[in-house]
């Protein structure tokens, strides 16, 4: 096989852990805005209190990812040079008015809840029309596919091979990653009543997630290499495969199935939502990173996937 | 009118003085003093700070007469894409196509996000390390220069830190009317400069002249490359397959892919919403 001297073709990303986190997080946002959608205006008391956790965590997150996103740049003072312009043919441009969007939306519904609570004037709910609910969940889901499409997007073989796949396991990695906070917020809260429900979609999309993953390894080609074998391969598998799915579902399914004691089924939440987090995490972290390694590749990158 | 660079193979010498004077004219810093091993090579590759680049291909072929070693010279260069991945991938429209036709950085607008390094399919673009007041000036090739100008070349090398930094066809040059400094530069017209129709009939002659005389010479670039990215407005004449230059040989334009991934995401979020409505509001 001819090179030149085994040199890499492609620049690899200079992207670290703060753009890995924003990936994640970003994520977490999409699920959130589902989950809000889903507790909308419902009468039961446990669903109202979910409603309110899912809106103020993703306003705390649509308020912190913003920084770690500027971190990432070679000149931060600029980001804003990126709200110039709307270019559809730049998934990075539209994911900044996405993200942008996003933050309106899910400030408007952390809006509501406060005027409801009281702790903010009650007239200031006429901000924060009914709309900016479902509009939070369609800007959400958004959010957590844009980042799959960015990264596949690119001449990075083995992102570029993942041009169904990564976009797809992204939206179901952050449904499920949401859950699992939702999860576990709720049973610090004490907020039982809920988690049947969070537990079984944290599971939908779990399921979804591990087709996706495995369907990819089973069609990528060479080019996903990277992303399977060695040091990289083998964290994803125990951390996100095992640990971040395999084993929380199991542990959402006995949760379903078994009545267990209180005390130890919120033990059981607890772990398998901490677990599914961490297993998100890792996912988008090995992403980055094989990407790295496949753009050291110069013989994938020779014929680049269609 | 498109003006762009013709590099033919079969020309270079290997001298570099177009690495040199591409370095001179836009002042850019050393990349240090790295010895590769990789016969006369010890740039490696086109980076943030390099824009022009000389492979050193060393062929040996064994026949009656013995072993024989040929050569192969080129210098590398970005393509100036006609659909440029860079360009379409830079969110903030820092990355423009001028008035030549070239794929031009403007450097005050660039924020650094990276996004344009991996959206190039030829590898070329790459962010330029940003430079803090207390580095050490050696490090930058900065060392012999006097201390007004070390000062002035600091700044400037502080300037362009932490942004994306390519090949501008010397766009400076050609606003007066002056040739770029590689094509300036090169002592045996392998680079050649000039509107880019009548570079690839120049092209397309020499390649057929050399073919008649039993040399392996192929274009690259001057039709169509393919993947979406349509001809290039810097082109090569090559005597080896494209590989053994580093360059691709079925180049992609990373936005072709787009519009499946956006399908894919929004038919996974679909079937989640579905799910969970089912899960949440399905005795509503």
């Amino acid at each position: 096989m001819k090179s030149y001297y085994d040199r890499p073709l492609l620049k690899g990303p200079h992207w670290g852990s703060n753009v890995v986190t924003y990936l994640f997080l970003g994520g977490i946002m999409g699920g959130l805005g589902l989950i809000s959608l889903l507790s909308d205006d419902r009468p039961e008391p446990a669903m109202k209190k979910l409603r309110k956790t899912t809106r103020y965590t993703a306003f705390a997150l649509a308020a912190i990812n913003p920084p770690i996103l500027i971190s990432h740049l070679g000149r931060p003072e600029r980001f804003l040079n990126m709200l110039r312009i709307v270019k559809f043919k730049s998934p990075m441009s539209l994911g900044v008015w996405g993200l942008v969007l996003y933050s309106g939306a899910a400030g408007a519904n952390a809006l509501r809840e406060l005027a409801d609570d009281g702790v903010v004037p009650k007239i200031l709910r006429h901000l924060a029309p009914n709309a900016t609910v479902p509009i939070q969940a369609l800007l959400g889901a958004f959010m957590a596919g844009y980042t799959g499409v960015l990264i596949s997007a690119t001449a990075i073989p083995l992102w570029a091979a993942g041009k169904r796949h990564i976009p797809a396991f992204s939206v179901c990695s952050g449904a499920a990653s949401a859950s699992a906070l939702a999860t576990l917020l709720s049973t610090l809260q004490g907020n039982h009543e809920v988690l049947p429900r969070l537990e079984r979609l944290e599971m939908a999309a779990s399921a979804l997630e591990i087709a996706a993953i495995a369907d990819f390894r089973k069609r990528g080609g060479l080019a996903t290499a990277p992303l399977f074998e060695g040091r990289i391969g083998k964290r994803l598998r125990n951390y996100t495969i095992l640990g971040g799915i395999v084993v929380p579902f199991a542990l959402n399914a006995i949760g379903g199935a078994v009545k267990l004691p209180k005390s130890i089924d919120a033990l059981r939440s607890i772990a398998a939502s901490t677990l599914t987090l961490i297993g998100g995490y890792v996912l988008r972290e090995s992403l980055i990173e094989a990407g790295k390694l496949s753009a050291n590749d110069p013989q994938v990158a020779f014929r680049q996937p269609s | 009118m498109a003006t762009g660079f013709f590099t033919d193979a079969t020309l270079c010498i290997g001298c570099k003085a177009c690495e040199v004077a591409c370095k001179q004219w836009n002042e850019l810093p050393s990349d240090g003093y790295e010895f590769t091993g990789n016969s006369y090579d010890n740039t490696s590759q086109l980076s943030g700070t390099t824009w022009r680049h000389v492979d050193f291909i060393e062929r040996e072929s064994v026949d009656e007469s013995g072993v024989t070693a040929s050569w192969s010279m080129l210098s590398d260069v970005c393509k100036h894409c006609t659909n440029a991945g860079c360009l379409e991938a830079c969110p903030t429209g820092a990355i423009v196509r001028n008035e030549f036709g070239s794929v031009f950085v403007q450097p005050d607008v660039c924020n650094g996000c990276g996004y344009c390094v991996v959206s190039c399919p030829f590898g070329v673009i790459d962010l330029i390390e940003a430079v803090g007041h207390g580095d050490d000036a050696a490090k930058y090739g900065l060392a012999t220069l006097h201390d007004d100008r070390l000062n002035e070349r600091k700044t400037a090398v502080q300037a362009t830190g932490g942004v994306a930094g390519k090949c501008t066809l010397c766009f400076d040059r050609q606003r007066v009317g002056m040739v770029p400094a590689c094509a300036k530069a090169c002592p045996t017209e392998s680079i050649q400069f000039g509107e880019i129709e009548e570079l690839r009939e120049r092209a397309k002659a020499r390649v057929e002249t050399l073919q008649q005389r039993g040399v392996e010479a192929q274009l690259y670039g001057a039709d169509d490359v393919g993947g979406g990215i349509g001809p290039l407005n810097a082109f090569f004449l090559l005597t080896d397959s494209p590989e053994a230059y580093n360059l691709p040989v079925e180049p992609v334009l990373p936005s072709t892919r787009q519009a499946m991934g956006y399908a894919a995401a929004a038919a996974a979020a679909l079937t989640l919403a579905t799910i969970g409505w089912a899960i949440f509001r399905g005795d509503a």
